[in-house]
């Protein structure tokens, strides 16, 4: 948590370009460790996570850019009609398993980015959503966007010491007693659909917070941005920083959305090496960039840090 | 007469948990057929028969896990048929499987198993897990030590709890499920061929484990093949075949049933106080 | 109120692109039957086989042999795809294997950016004539090649499938994966097999409707979920994805004229999601896991 915390602050020194994209990796940090809880500890794979990406961005957007609602109760609005949507659909979309879960999870993305894109009167629809005003907290207009990445920041580490909080819970067992054996956990009292229900919300929520974010970060939202490729991309994340370790999804977001500044010549390879580097991390590392980094702290810091004799990938 | 021996089979007062006339058919193919008796609290019931008489079946129908497609399921004279498994667990039923089914995603380790058991002692949720962090502190330090005595009380003392539950050896697994299974504190327990796989030497160590169980009053429904540990634990046996209840009686009376000793091996005659029928 | 041409059209519309989700429900189905993995590449298959189509016929090969050849390139491809990154993960748990079909799906879509680039390219229709009059409406003839592609398609896998040794060992594994290698069936090959059937029927899509349509490097997503949903209705069957492939394909052309092609997409894929709920309830048939 001390590596979180000194992170930003030596970060905030640099040039304001660089604030810009850190702004964005904040953002899918916060979307890469919510969808964690939902896949890397409770094991339901959602293919869908920008669905509430987009409704939180859209809530928020259309609140403060159409009728001029305080930009901190549209994001309170956007985690609302996220956590409303999830609640509503949860229950009977989480009955489904494995491929069925994903390709509904899928649909629903889907058709949701399709609803925003044909409601255009209430959206702006496939040109998108113009005009959102920059986040206005205490009569502070964060314009600029060192601040502004002051604040986005600030909700991350928010975010992440939540969902670590969460993990190491007993709430976080439960979700690992599910992810193992549906069966077995519910012969030792555990109500297997409450408790999936429940993190579907508040990770579809946190993913809202995200979208509140993006939308005063950008001005302008276009339902493109949340579509079945950014779900995707948010998956890639994940799996490459480690899932199922929090903190490896949030490596996998930084790492993701840095890369490209530095590739940038050869954008065409982008997607190509988003899925190589994907297929690689599979097959050979399992655990992830996260797995990576404690294999070679261990073997810096000698046998004394041994890892466990049968310590097993995280299975996703 | 037929009216109070009716009434006799459905609710007797002694009976912790009652099977009352239970049937379940799979696609056509019958697993269980009108099936009924009863186990009195504080005993250990042994149910017994060949390999497919419906025993693990007619576990998944009393833990709920399977519906049956008739009959009812009596627990403390209250009807459990309809619920679902965790609404079962929570009267306080826990279970054991035939294939030791332990978490293992996550890396979750043996003392985690033991703390996850503990679910309904716990009741873990969103809003306590975030709002109330020292009470929930203060309740997993007492779990946790509850953890460390159930593992004496099954022999696993000696094992690191930091470790996976795949690092163990077969016989500690099944040992870990059970000690799983009674941290949740239950009134009954429901065992699934707990011996199987255990050498004779583990087999002793563990009739001694459902003594000790048996006398801190939880009542044991025990399905095994192991004749020579069920004779010797065993208040009562009850014997399916093809999905029939066949016999129910004391391990003398089962002994001597001519029926039950058909029903294994043909019109062979063995001697069932010793050996072991299993295939 | 509308007139009996525009209805025709739109169903002639229906028929083409319901041939197309029935033959990549067909192709997913074989390869979840035989392989229990669900491709999220086939997309891919499907653009990968128009676009190669569309470049071998751009170079002058003439279209019979450039037709054989895509699907020899496709199906290959498949089976690379099969052996070298399905085989290591099929025991893993679903999350890892669906993961590595979208790792798969991405690696192929960003392949074909790199090959063919962001454009949209377009085949030659087969035959050179006039579109069909009928009824006043239009019927083009590229229709009919799919059609007749389709029937035949099906005609060729119910005999392979029931006439041939391989065809018959892949049914095998279909039903029971353990019992068919006890008793002396090559499970491997079957699996490598499947990967290769639905690696050609997804290129044969994309090849048939080529002409019909602009491929991009991105096309093959929304077919692939399509084809999908044409499966989670048919019921995990062949005969049962082709009826709803066709159903799905008319449906979809009647929203699209009669509505707005934004809300008919919401719609279809609202169907998928009623049809794997109503599924996971019982409603239409027997109760799949999803492959757990």
């Amino acid at each position: 948590m001390l590596f979180i915390a000194l992170f930003p602050a030596t970060l905030g020194k640099i040039s304001p370009y660089y604030n810009t994209v850190l702004i964005l990796v904040g953002i899918y940090v916060i979307l890469a460790v919510s969808l964690d809880l939902l896949i890397g500890f409770a094991g339901q794979i959602s293919v869908g996570h920008a669905a509430f990406f987009a409704l939180g961005a859209y809530t928020s957007g259309i609140l403060t850019a159409k009728h001029g609602i305080a930009p901190p109760i549209a994001l309170l609005c956007g985690l609302f009609v996220s956590g409303l949507v999830a609640w509503g659909i949860g229950r009977a979309v989480l009955r489904l398993k494995g491929y069925y879960l994903a390709m509904a999870t899928l649909g629903l993305n889907a058709v949701i980015v399709k609803l925003i894109t044909g409601f255009a009167s209430l959206t702006g629809g496939a040109s998108g959503l113009l005009n959102i005003p920059p986040f206005r907290i205490f009569g502070l207009t964060l314009q600029d966007h060192t601040y502004y990445y002051y604040f986005v920041w600030g909700i991350v580490i928010l975010v992440m010491t939540c969902c670590l909080a969460l993990a190491k819970s007993p709430f976080g067992s439960t979700l690992i007693a599910i992810h193992s054996d549906e069966e077995a956990a519910s012969t030792l009292g555990i109500d297997c659909p409450k408790y999936k229900l429940h993190v579907f919300v508040i990770s579809s929520m946190l993913a809202g917070v995200a979208g509140s974010l993006f939308a005063h970060f950008m001005g302008f939202i276009a339902p493109d941005d949340f579509d079945i490729f950014t779900s995707i991309l948010i998956l890639v994340m994940l799996f490459l920083g480690g899932v199922g370790t929090i903190y490896g999804a949030a490596l996998g977001a930084a790492f993701l959305k840095l890369l490209p500044e530095v590739t940038y010549r050869f954008q065409t390879y982008e997607l190509f090496f988003h899925g190589l580097i994907l297929i690689l991390v599979l097959i050979f590392m399992p655990k992830g960039l996260l797995g990576i980094l404690t294999n070679v702290k261990n073997w810096l810091l000698g046998s004394k840090y041994l890892s466990n004799p049968s310590s097993l990938g995280t299975d996703p | 007469m037929h009216d109070e021996a009716n009434r006799y089979n459905r609710v007797h007062e002694k009976h912790l948990l009652q099977v009352d006339h239970v049937s379940k058919s799979f696609s056509g193919l019958t697993a269980l057929l009108d099936v009924s008796f009863g186990i009195e609290r504080g005993h250990i019931k042994a149910l017994i028969g060949p390999n497919g008489a419906g025993k693990t079946t007619l576990l998944n129908v009393i833990s709920g896990i399977l519906s049956p497609d008739s009959g009812h399921v009596y627990y403390r004279e209250k009807d459990l048929t309809r619920l679902k498994p965790h609404e079962i667990a929570a009267q306080g039923l826990s279970r054991t499987f035939q294939l030791v089914r332990l978490f293992t995603a996550n890396n979750a380790k043996v003392l985690d198993n033991l703390m996850i058991g503990a679910h309904l002692k716990l009741k873990p949720s969103f809003v306590k897990s975030f709002f109330l962090r020292g009470a929930v502190h203060h309740q997993d330090n007492v779990v946790r030590e509850t953890a460390y005595q159930m593992l004496r009380l099954v022999g696993l003392e000696r094992v690191v709890v930091d470790y996976s539950p795949s690092s163990l050896p077969f016989g500690n697994q099944r040992l870990l499920e059970i000690a799983r299974a009674l941290m949740s504190e239950p009134e009954m327990l429901l065992l699934d061929e707990p011996a199987s796989g255990l050498n004779d030497a583990e087999v002793e160590g563990f009739k001694q484990l459902l003594l000790t169980i048996k006398k801190k009053g939880i009542t044991i429904l025990l399905v095994e093949h192991n004749m020579k540990l069920v004779m010797d634990v065993a208040d009562e046996i009850v014997v399916l075949n093809f999905g029939r209840k066949l016999a129910e009686g004391n391990c003398k009376e089962i002994s001597s049933n001519q029926q039950v000793i058909e029903a294994y091996l043909g019109s062979d005659y063995i001697n069932l106080a010793g050996g072991n029928l299993s295939g | 109120m509308i007139d009996l041409s525009v209805l025709l059209q739109f169903l002639f519309s229906g028929i083409t692109l319901g041939s197309v989700y029935a033959l990549i429900a067909i192709s997913l189905v074989i390869v979840y039957n035989v392989s229990r993995v669900l491709c999220f590449a086939q997309g891919e298959f499907f653009v990968f086989g128009a676009l190669t189509m569309i470049t071998l016929t751009a170079l002058g090969i003439p279209m019979w042999v450039g037709f054989i050849l895509t699907i020899i390139i496709v199906s290959g491809l498949g089976m690379v795809i099969e052996r070298l990154l399905i085989r290591p993960v099929q025991n893993s748990s679903v999350g890892m294997v669906i993961t590595m079909t979208i790792a798969i799906s991405l690696c192929l879509r960003g392949l074909g950016l790199l090959i063919w680039g962001r454009e949209a390219h377009t085949l030659p229709a087969f035959t050179k004539s006039k579109a069909l009059a009928i009824f006043g409406a239009y019927l083009s003839v590229q229709v009919l090649w799919i059609t007749a592609a389709a029937a035949i398609v099906l005609l060729v896998i119910w005999l392979f499938f029931e006439k041939t040794l391989l065809g018959l060992s892949m049914r095998a594994c279909a039903e029971n994966r353990l019992g068919a290698s006890l008793v002396g069936i090559s499970v491997w090959k079957a699996t490598l097999f499947a990967w290769a059937w639905g690696a050609a029927l997804g290129a044969l899509a994309g090849i048939v409707i080529a002409p019909l349509i602009f491929v991009r490097y991105i096309s093959g997503t929304m077919p692939m979920l399509k084809g999908f949903t044409a499966m989670a209705i048919g019921g995990l069957t062949t005969v049962g994805s082709v009826t709803a492939g066709l159903l799905l394909g008319i449906m979809e052309a009647y929203t699209v004229g009669l509505i707005s092609s934004e809300f008919a997409d919401a719609i279809v894929f609202s169907v998928l999601i009623l049809v794997l709920l109503g599924r996971s309830y019982g409603i239409l048939g027997k109760t799949e896991d999803g492959g757990m």
